[in-house]
């Protein structure tokens, strides 16, 4: 009892034979934005954390939010995580027409630019550290802290990777497995950028406001 | 995976490698650097009372998303995007459920009753509230 | 920013000393010589037979999805059977521990557990149950069914797909290591705050818990990626999306939901370890902690989680129905339209896990709604299979028994879950057995079409079929268990017993605990039948061999391909022109057509690399459970090496030349999944890297 009807006229072929158009960089790429949506719920989960623990309860008597954030000095690590993404962006730039020079450059400026980011992090995270305001203060503060330090282990992360692909890039070329990587890589750095606008306006602003 | 039968084209002609253009990075960048700023200057003006300027810089940031998304990700229906783009919007609903609705139940809990007082916490309303 | 540690801590041991393995608990002592000789009857015939190499380069470095959805399920079939024991376990405890004059052995006052034992026994069987049972059998089968139906060669990132398996396989083992060394959680499988937090629960038994737990969750979010991936690019020519068979779009749908929902479980539990290592205060009592948030972000992953496990088993009653009732299934665009209603509703319901927690009637009534919504597409999917199954010829083979007692399942766990959609009902029975039943209904049907889909597909991947006989014995007394136990424990819900109590005060649910263990007794008997099904079939499995259509009247894809399955799957890729290809081409007598010509084609190399990650990350695991900061820091700088690392030798895979294939292909028994001492020389000699 088939629902299906006799075909008319001759049989098309059963077999496919030739190419497919598996397209090994399509996949790849498709395959790492997928895990960066799984990344973006990380953050989401964090940041409704943050809503709930960002109450002025929560400070449990220690330092409030907008004793901490000083968003005048962040937007200085606005410019400094913006800057390196417009730097890698332009790397790939330089990827379309094969300029090795300029993607390594672009490469190595787009490091120097995070490490300043993260540096400018660790010395907001140390002086918050000597006046007390430490995560095991309250649960504002362990909220607080999650939220940036998640986003600057991402952007560590990224730095790592770029170092490793830069004497891949000097030995191999662009060859597929590369190309691949630095596509990935762009947007994983671009996805910093946009998480950064959250935690710039959601915490450092928000937090300000209150 | 290398395969001798069947040479693989250049992956530098790959539409997301030619995709890249100097144009959508540098104005995304400026855009964001720019409405960054704007939120910068409502918020540090404190002439605004705080819900409007929380709904503005919340407005600013929800456009900034969505430009990133289109200048640096770019973002379209083109067969090489259209997974990419599909896929966010589908899991943009996720944030708002998962956030909003969060939000919205410990709101709905209620004035905190039973916690003791400690020193230096009075009870004080929420910017929610 | 440390944190108070109750007992010794050094740096070389962290928390492990001697006392950590419970030596003197008897029970203890008879689950380790039962492990260990089960352990050996497994490891020591492989030794005999010098089988070690073969195990090693064929299936522990496989890439291959077969393999690794054949490993899944040993997996998941030896967590079933450990979690079918804690349940023993718990229901004889409670039928002996009923009232105050209730007789006590061993240590206990009551019954044979301790109350600590006893805790960690239905955490153990909750945990094993849904994460290292459930969850690694529907990803096997997917592993396995979904690149065979979309005529696929392997998953879109097979090295990936093996280090998922690997990951989660780290996971159960620490769950198994807790048994021997250590103690497990004794918090429930769902680890509420706070008394998860350090100060209530000092020992490991929660860090192993939340390790094991973590670790498995990041190989089912890769493996979600994975799925996702192949099936938007990997599909054979001519399979358009309206032609995908149902269990693929089950599957997608399934991992979508592995996608999107597994990070909040992942953020929930790191944030609880981050009280546990670090001190600091998110689901604290007290210090701006709020308890109340770990329910939240739990159960925001919980409730999708349990569509991420029933999904897929709706997909295999939509593929086992239609080929033993003889007709296409019913309803196709509805049910694919009901499936991803269902995956999306799915992520708006969770506070039906605490509607009793005080939120208030506007946000309950929310909640209570949406849950009801659900309730109509999974109706929509309930109809579309009897109306398959009407007017139908139906053969009651062993898979098909199994998905009508599902159906009947689904009615009644169905039915009672939108009674606890409803508040006001759900606050008399909340935290009563009444629940427990409801979902074991819900767990147990996936149970019921994991065996379905075992036995159905069992001969396309090995080659012979399983006894039918002896099937049959398995369903029934499983059937018969499942009826007396929870029928009788959804009487007890509504006296009023509470969950998770190794005392029971009120002697009056005497009759009803003994029923519950009569019911146990069946289940017995079921794992009883169930080992003797395997052996008969492996013994008389020269009798049963079968060809690549041994059901007759399947529809899909997957049946085009050889029994077993050859490693490249099909030897040239088919051409899909219709929805029910196979059923298509038999209609069309045109399924018998093989390929005339070959071509060259090209396979991914085993690997190593997968089965390093994960001995690093068990390594990872267990060191961060006794806080032993050099093997945990150690394992985890190893993993990202070993990623680096491997990053800089891509893998250049080998090529199967048309000759080569023509060989194989001929031959009389096809080089498939368990017979790899057929494969041409030069390929059995590759290097592995």
């Amino acid at each position: 009892m088939d629902a299906h009807a006799k075909h008319e006229g001759p049989l098309p072929p059963m077999w496919h034979y030739g190419e497919t158009e598996h397209d090994p960089i399509s996949t790849k790429t498709l395959g790492f934005w997928l895990y960066m949506l799984s990344d973006a719920l990380i953050f989401a989960g964090l940041f409704a954390a943050y809503g709930v623990l960002a109450q002025p309860m929560d400070a449990a008597g220690g330092p409030t939010i907008a004793q901490i954030v000083h968003p005048i000095a962040a937007f200085w690590q606005t410019l400094a995580v913006l800057s390196s993404v417009l730097a890698y962006s332009l790397a790939t730039v330089a990827l379309k027409t094969g300029n090795r020079g300029g993607v390594l450059l672009g490469i190595i400026a787009a490091i120097v630019l995070g490490v300043v980011f993260i540096g400018l992090e660790f010395s907001d995270f140390a002086t918050l550290f000597s006046i007390g305001a430490t995560p095991d203060r309250s649960g504002l503060l362990s909220a607080f802290y999650i939220i940036v330090a998640t986003h600057g282990l991402h952007m560590m992360f990224g730095i790592l990777w770029m170092l490793v692909l830069i004497p891949q890039i000097i030995r191999s070329g662009f060859n597929t497995a590369i190309v691949a990587r630095l596509l990935n890589l762009r947007l994983f750095w671009q996805f910093q950028a946009s998480v950064w606008v959250c935690v710039y306006v959601f915490v450092y602003l928000r937090g300000a406001i209150q | 995976m290398t395969d001798p039968h069947h040479p693989e084209p250049d992956p530098l002609r790959h539409a997301e490698v030619q995709q890249a253009g100097t144009f959508g990075y540098v104005s995304g960048t400026i855009l964001t650097i720019a409405l960054l700023g704007v939120a910068l200057l409502i918020t540090e003006q404190k002439s605004m009372q705080p819900t409007p300027v929380l709904v503005t810089i919340s407005g600013l940031s929800i456009f900034l998303l969505v430009a990133q998304a289109m200048l640096f990700f770019g973002l379209d229906v083109s067969r090489y995007n259209i997974w990419k783009s599909v896929s966010l919007i589908l899991t943009v609903p996720l944030f708002i459920l998962s956030i909003g609705l969060t939000v919205w139940m410990f709101h709905a809990l209620g004035p905190v009753m039973a916690m003791p007082e400690m020193p230096g916490m009075p009870l004080q309303p929420t910017v929610l509230q | 920013m440390f944190v108070q540690l109750q007992g010794a801590w050094s740096p070389l041991f962290g928390r492990l000393t001697l006392d950590s393995i419970p030596y003197n608990n008897p029970i203890i002592i008879f689950a380790f010589a039962f492990s260990a000789i089960a352990g050996l009857a497994v490891v020591v015939p492989v030794i005999y037979f010098k089988k070690i190499g073969y195990i090693f380069r064929e299936w522990i470095c496989s890439v291959d999805h077969k393999k690794i959805g054949v490993m899944y399920i040993i997996l998941g079939l030896v967590m079933l059977f450990r979690g079918f024991v804690d349940g023993f376990m718990i229901r004889t405890q409670q039928v002996m521990a009923d009232g105050p004059s209730s007789p006590g052995v061993l240590e206990a006052q009551h019954g044979y557990l301790p109350p600590s034992h006893f805790d960690q026994i239905y955490s153990s069987h909750g945990t094993l149950m849904i994460i290292f049972a459930a969850t690694p059998l529907l990803t096997g089968l997917g592993n396995i069914i979904v690149p065979l139906q979309i005529g696929a060669r392997d998953m879109a990132f097979p090295r990936m797909n093996a280090i998922s398996l690997w990951l989660t396989v780290m996971g159960a083992m620490l769950v198994m290591a807790s048994l021997f060394i250590g103690d497990f959680s004794d918090a429930g499988w769902v680890g509420l705050t706070p008394l998860t937090e350090l100060p209530y629960s000092p020992s490991v038994g929660v860090d192993y818990w939340m390790w094991a737990i973590q670790i498995s969750s990041i190989g089912t979010t890769l493996n979600a990626i994975n799925i996702i991936t192949t099936i938007i690019g990997m599909r054979a020519p001519g399979m358009r999306w309206d032609r995908l068979p149902i269990f693929t779009w089950t599957t997608l749908s399934t991992s979508i939901i592995g996608l999107t929902a597994f990070p909040i479980l992942g953020v929930a539990l790191a944030l609880l370890g981050a009280d546990r290592y670090l001190g600091t205060h998110f689901y604290t009592a007290g210090m701006g902690g709020n308890l109340m948030l770990y329910t939240d972000l739990f159960w925001i992953w919980g409730h999708p989680e349990v569509y991420f496990l029933v999904l897929p088993a709706f997909g295999v009653l939509s593929e086992v129905i239609p080929t033993f009732s003889e007709k296409p299934l019913f309803g196709y665009i509805t049910m694919v339209a009901a499936t991803f209603a269902i995956a999306g509703i799915s992520w708006a319901v969770w506070l039906h896990h605490f509607f009793t927690m005080g939120a208030g009637p506007m946000v309950n009534t929310f909640f209570s709604v949406a849950t009801m919504i659900v309730g109509i597409p999974t109706g929509v999917k309930v109809f579309n299979w009897i109306l398959t199954m009407y007017r139908g010829r139906i053969t009651y083979t062993t898979p098909m028994l199994w998905s009508v007692g599902a159906l009947m399942l689904l009615l009644v766990g169905g039915l009672t879950g939108v009674m606890l959609a409803n508040p006001a009902i759900n606050y008399t029975v909340h935290n009563s057995v009444f629940v427990i039943a409801h979902f074991h209904c819900m767990v147990l049907l996936i149970a019921f079409t994991i065996f379905a889909a075992v036995i159905y597909w069992f001969p396309k991947v090995f080659g012979f079929k399983l006894d039918e006989h002896n099937g049959k014995r398995f369903f029934w007394t499983f059937c018969i268990g499942t009826s007396v136990v929870f029928t009788a424990m959804f009487a007890l819900g509504f006296e009023g017993e509470t969950r998770r109590l190794d005392y029971l005060y009120d002697t009056d649910w005497k009759p009803m605990l003994i029923i519950e263990e009569i019911g146990i007794g069946f289940y017995c008997l079921s794992v009883f039948y169930f080992f003797k099904m395997l052996f008969v079939s492996i013994r008389d499995r020269e009798k049963n061999r079968c060809g690549a259509d041994p059901w007759g009247t399947s529809r899909t894809l997957e049946w085009l391909t050889h029994s077993p399955v050859p490693f490249y799957n099909f030897a040239v890729t088919p051409q899909v022109h219709e929805l029910d290809e196979l059923a298509w081409r038999r209609a069309n007598n045109c399924e018998a057509i093989t390929p005339e010509t070959y071509e060259p084609i090209h396979m991914p190399k085993n690997s190593m690399v997968p089965i390093i990650i994960g001995i690093f990350a068990f390594g990872f695991g267990f060191g961060m459970v006794w806080r032993i900061w050099w093997m945990a820091g150690f394992s985890l700088l190893a993993i990202i090496a070993a990623v680096i690392i491997s990053s800089f030798t891509p893998d250049p895979g080998y090529t199967i030349t048309a000759e080569e294939m023509r060989k194989m292909e001929e031959r009389k028994e096809p080089p498939g999944i368990v017979v790899d001492s057929h494969v041409p020389r030069p390929m059995a000699e590759e290097r592995i890297v």
